[in-house]
């Protein structure tokens, strides 16, 4: 099982992010190196890439806020 | 090259490929618009270019749609290819002197020696609370003018093939993007709208519609949105045990009569969702086409499923239930059998 975090280069320290769409769906494979979300911050997006391969499971749904570091999915 | 099938975009993406890809190949292609080059437009459609290309080929322009549009027009008489977009396709008022008096009758009024290279982009579509004049959709005022050809994608894969067959066509095409497809988190995004896009060239031809579900027993005609009513719709058919057979316009003008007299030929029944004022609509061009074909025998009278013919309130609760959806596509079909 990997997690698959909001990593330092695209979430500001201490401030707020926000997914604003997931590119794959929850239950779907996913291979390491796909871009699985788009990420706002501030007012530039950013790509979120998959770390590993597998079955992604969304724990936080678009439109949510994010910070650095928060685990947003999983990858079984 | 990709040639995994998982290089998701979103259709906003998808249509900033495709300018770029263009901008790169055809140093006559140019992009104007409001808030297009900083921000990299309001709905997503410009990402990256200014950086890439400079202010010169990108340019914001102030809220003058009626100056920029018309200096579109007069840019592709004399040789480049502008696109340039309306953010609200409600506002074409201000600028419609210069689209279809201008644009649309060049290359007839010229006998083919000029011709009007330019693409209009424009966004479509409600459904986010944003009153009467940022949420039309207004397909059939623009299908309606001989000379311009409409053009409006379902999906990514199409966003970006459509595009780039808008650019490359010699005449006016007006490209519609609607808001509820677009894939920026603040309008919500039908989830089906984001596919596969091939990174190298490709083109989705004008004019073409496509079968994106097959069966017997009804055909459900859509584009934009709609599409995506359609197949939620013919998911639920189907547990009924209804064929449902979804045909995605994706041009509506020309509009493809061939594709769709061939799919009502085989199922013999019609319904067109059209998220437009009900009246004078595509929609009823659709049903029309089929009507008037002297061979072809219907089980049941056509149907449609629209927005009324009134102006679109800004209250959510009073603008949801007037949209089409997909509930209101199965109660159109069920009453066909």
């Amino acid at each position: 099982m990997t997690d698959v975090e909001i990593p330092a280069e695209i979430v500001d320290e201490g401030a707020e992010g926000a997914i604003s769409v997931w590119l794959f769906r929850d239950g779907e494979t996913v291979v390491a190196g796909d871009v699985l979300a788009e990420v706002m911050n501030e007012k530039a997006a950013a790509e979120l890439v998959a770390p590993a391969s597998g079955r992604l499971t969304i724990l936080v749904q678009a439109e949510s806020p994010v910070r650095r570091g928060q685990v947003v999915a999983r990858i079984d | 090259m990709s040639a995994s099938p998982r290089r998701r975009l979103t259709i906003a993406k998808a249509m900033s490929e495709a300018l770029a890809h263009e901008m790169a190949r055809d140093p006559r292609v140019l992009v104007m618009g409001e808030d297009i080059a900083r921000l990299g437009g309001v709905f997503g459609t410009t990402q990256g270019l200014l950086a890439r290309f400079g202010p010169e080929r990108v340019r914001d322009t102030p809220i003058s749609e009626t100056a920029f549009i018309g200096a579109a027009v007069g840019l592709a008489a004399a040789g480049m290819k502008p696109v340039v977009e309306l953010m609200f396709v409600d506002f074409f008022g201000v600028c419609m002197d210069s689209i279809y008096n201008l644009a649309a009758k060049q290359s007839y009024f010229s006998g083919g020696h000029v011709t009007c290279p330019l693409v209009l982009m424009t966004s479509v579509g409600g459904g986010y609370g944003d009153g009467g004049q940022h949420s039309q959709c207004l397909y059939a005022t623009f299908a309606h003018l001989p000379g311009m050809k409409v053009v409006i994608p379902s999906s990514s894969h199409d966003a970006k093939g459509l595009l780039l067959a808008a650019i490359r066509d010699p005449n006016p095409v007006v490209f519609m993007y609607h808001k509820a497809l677009q894939g920026m988190g603040w309008l919500g995004t039908i989830p089906r709208s984001i596919t596969h896009v091939p990174e190298e060239d490709f083109v989705v031809p004008i004019g073409k519609a496509a079968v994106v579900r097959e069966g017997d027993d009804v055909t459900l005609v859509g584009w934009g949105v709609g599409v995506h009513h359609a197949l939620d719709s013919a998911e639920m058919l189907a547990a009924e045990g209804i064929g449902a057979e979804v045909l995605d316009l994706r041009t509506l003008a020309p509009l493809d009569r061939e594709s769709i007299l061939r799919s009502v030929r085989k199922t013999g029944r019609l319904v067109v969702i059209d998220d437009d004022y009900r009246s004078c609509g595509v929609a009823a061009e659709v049903i029309a086409s089929v009507c008037e074909t002297r061979d072809l025998v219907l089980h049941a009278a056509p149907s449609r499923v629209t927005f009324p013919d009134v102006p679109i309130p800004f209250a959510p609760e009073m603008e949801r239930p007037l949209l089409p959806d997909a509930g209101k596509v199965v109660s159109a079909t069920r009453a066909q059998f």
